[in-house]
């Protein structure tokens, strides 16, 4: 569907962004949180939590107290956890890169290049 | 005479790229997809929307029963009702139903794009490239 011209000046930006320091950082913090069995259970364990105290929410359940309680203490040590701080940290650089990035690619366009880009994958 | 480059220029791939050549690459890519038939007739379509009275009519009604949900005023099934139909009607429009074709070929091909983008980035190009509209800055 994309014309060689195009596919190359989108692989451009691609191997730009992927070189940048921006990028490089967060790839490393993400690779460090995968590679760290403690990083990689805790967000199992979260998720986990999560899902089950949701779905008993949504048939109508009512959560105690203490269960919601564990589930923020629990939460906020994933989110203190150095490794996972450190990558959400970068992510947030990478966002504001990339959303930056986009509104370059925008001025050219004239419309929302990521809105329509996302729509398309639906 | 400018020493920038035009917005067709395509800048050499560097191993530590600056910033500066990522935003020469992103307006060059822009140019490249603004120069496309296909976009030029997705934003003519738009245009023909924007401009239609018809549209214009049909989506104050819309607005104005949506409205009227949000803020629970009057039977709600009348209006949940009354919104299906004139979006039916909005929807069979010539006008809109052209603004969608092209709106389709648009979103995939740009959808396609983005692919070439994340994975050569290695991380999710468009998804966060969205600003969160909070000011936060996320």
């Amino acid at each position: 569907m994309l014309t060689e011209e195009l596919h190359t000046a989108a692989l451009m930006l691609g191997e730009i962004l992927h070189n940048s320091d921006v990028v490089q950082k967060y790839l490393k913090a993400l690779a460090d949180c995968e590679a760290d069995p403690e990083t990689a259970d805790l967000e199992k364990r979260m998720r986990t939590i999560y899902e089950e105290l949701l779905a008993r929410q949504q048939r109508g359940e009512n959560l105690q107290r203490s269960e919601i309680d564990d589930f923020n203490t629990l939460k906020r040590q994933v989110y203190q956890h150095p490794r996972i701080a450190e990558r959400e940290a970068s992510l947030i650089r990478v966002k504001q890169a990339f959303a930056d990035i986009a509104d370059d690619l925008n001025i050219s366009l004239g419309t929302d290049f990521a809105a329509l880009a996302q729509a398309g994958s639906v | 005479m400018s020493t920038q480059p035009s917005v067709s220029y395509i800048p050499p791939i560097l191993p530590a790229a600056g910033d500066q050549t990522a935003v020469q690459a992103a307006l060059a890519l822009g140019k490249l997809l603004s120069d496309m038939p296909e976009y030029q007739a997705f934003l003519n379509a738009l245009r023909e929307v924007n401009n239609n009275a018809e549209v214009q009519r049909l989506s104050v009604k819309i607005r104005e029963h949506n409205n009227a949900l949000q803020w629970g005023k009057g039977d709600l099934l009348e209006h949940q009702s009354a919104t299906e139909i004139l979006q039916a009607e909005l929807e069979s429009l010539p006008s809109l139903r052209v603004y969608r074709q092209a709106e389709e070929v648009i979103t995939h091909l740009f959808h396609a794009v983005d692919e070439v983008i994340s994975q050569a980035a290695g991380v999710p190009f468009a998804a966060n490239a969205k600003r969160s509209g909070c000011g936060c800055g996320g």
